[in-house]
C-alpha cells in the first residue's frame, strides 16, 4: 500500500517537472544593454562657455568624448584625471593633435561657465559642453550612453545622476572607432591615442 | 601577591571597559579628494582596519568642511556607476574596509568652502559601539588611482 503512494507520489513528481519543463516559461526581462550594441556615434553641436561646440569641428584630430556632471564627487573625477594624465604622457605634437570633451548630461546644474573652470581644473586641453535635455539623450542613444537621474535626499539638489564612465574614442575623420574603459590606467589612455593616431 | 592580582584584575577590567571599537581600530592614509571648482561635493578615502576580535560597524562620519557628511559606496552595474548611501560599513574582526575612488568612501557634501591641496580636514568616524575616532585627512589632487604611498606603521 504504501509503496503504491509512493509510485503516485514519484509519477506526480515527474509529471510536474515535466510539466515545467514544457510549460513554464519565465519571463526573462530583457534588459537594456546599450553598450553591447555598436554605437554608430556621429556629429553633434552643444554648448561650451566659449559658444558652440562641435564634433565637426575637430575632425583630423582624435576626440575623446566622456560624458558625466560635475556634481559627480567620484566616478567623473576618476576617469578625468586618469585621461588627463594620459594626456600628459603625450609629446606636444601628439597632444595638438588630441581634442577631449565633456558633456555634462546634467544641464540642469550644469552651466556652460560651470563646466569650463571644472574641465580645465584636470586639463587645459578639455572642453566642458552641454545642451538640452533632448540633444543629450539623442546624443548618449548615439555613443550607446546610459544615464539615469535618481532622486538621493542629499546628494546635493537632491539627485545623483547613474551614468556609464566610458570615454569615446573618435577617430580624425569624425567615426566613432572605440572606448576607453572606465579607470583605465594614463598608460592605456595614451597607448591609445598613440595607436588611434598612427593608424588613420 | 594578593595585591598584585587584584592590581592585575583591575588593569584587565578597566581595559576591558575602556576598550571601546575606536581602540581596536587603525585608519591608514586617509586622503579627502581635491574637489574640482564648482564641484559641490567630494569623497575621503581611507583604509579602515580592525585589530580586534569583534565585528565592527562604521554608522556614520562627520567632517567640519562640509554641511552633510554620508557613507557611500558605487555599484557598478553593468557599466552603470550607480553611488548610493550605505547605513554602514562593516569591518570584520581582524579584517578590513577599503575606501577607494569607484568604491566605499566618506561623501562629504556641500561642501562650505572650496578646498585647498594641502589641506587637512578631520574626518570622525563613529562605531556601533558609540566609540569614536577622528583622523586628519589630506587634500590630494584627483588621481587616477589611488595613492600607492605605503608608509611604515
Amino acid at each position: 500500500m504504501s509503496q503504491r503512494i509512493l509510485i503516485a507520489v514519484a509519477v506526480l513528481l515527474a509529471a510536474l517537472v515535466l510539466g515545467l519543463a514544457f510549460f513554464w516559461q519565465p519571463e526573462m526581462p530583457e534588459r537594456p544593454l546599450p553598450m553591447a550594441a555598436a554605437p554608430a556615434g556621429g556629429d553633434f553641436t552643444l554648448q561650451s562657455a566659449g559658444g558652440p561646440v562641435a564634433l565637426q569641428d575637430f575632425r583630423g584630430k582624435l576626440v575623446l568624448v566622456y560624458f558625466g556632471y560635475t556634481y559627480c564627487p567620484d566616478i567623473c573625477p576618476t576617469a578625468l584625471a586618469a585621461t588627463a594624465e594620459g594626456l600628459k604622457l603625450l609629446t606636444p605634437e601628439e597632444l595638438a593633435r588630441v581634442a577631449v570633451i565633456f558633456i555634462s548630461v546634467d544641464p540642469e546644474r550644469d552651466t556652460p561657465a560651470r563646466l569650463r573652470e571644472y574641465a580645465e581644473f584636470f586639463h587645459p586641453a578639455i572642453v566642458g559642453v552641454t545642451g538640452t535635455a533632448d540633444e543629450l539623450a539623442g546624443i548618449a542613444r548615439r555613443y550607446g550612453v546610459f544615464y539615469a537621474r535618481q532622486p538621493v535626499e542629499t546628494a546635493g539638489g537632491g539627485y545623483v545622476v547613474d551614468h556609464t564612465s566610458d570615454t569615446y574614442v573618435v577617430g580624425t575623420d569624425g567615426k566613432l572607432v572605440g572606448k576607453i574603459a572606465h579607470a583605465a590606467p594614463p598608460e592605456q589612455v595614451a597607448a591609445e591615442i598613440r595607436k588611434r593616431l598612427t593608424k588613420p | 601577591m594578593k595585591q598584585l592580582s587584584l592590581l592585575a584584575a583591575g588593569l584587565l577590567f578597566s581595559a576591558g571597559v575602556l576598550a571601546g571599537a575606536a581602540d581596536n581600530v587603525a585608519v591608514q592614509d586617509p586622503y579627502v579628494r581635491l574637489a574640482p571648482p564648482n564641484a559641490p561635493a567630494t569623497g575621503a578615502f581611507m583604509v579602515i582596519k580592525n585589530n580586534g576580535d569583534k565585528d565592527v560597524k562604521v554608522l556614520k562620519a562627520d567632517n567640519p568642511a562640509s554641511k552633510v557628511t554620508e557613507l557611500h559606496t558605487h555599484i557598478n552595474d553593468g557599466g552603470v556607476m550607480k553611488m548610493r548611501p550605505v547605513p554602514a560599513i562593516d569591518i570584520k574582526a581582524k579584517g578590513e574596509a577599503v575606501l577607494k575612488p569607484g568604491s566605499l568612501h566618506v561623501m562629504l557634501i556641500d561642501l562650505k568652502a572650496p578646498m585647498k591641496e594641502g589641506d587637512s580636514v578631520p574626518i570622525t568616524l563613529t562605531f556601533d559601539d558609540g566609540s569614536s575616532k577622528t583622523v586628519e585627512a589630506k587634500v590630494v589632487r584627483p588621481m587616477p588611482a589611488p595613492p600607492m604611498e605605503h608608509k611604515q606603521h
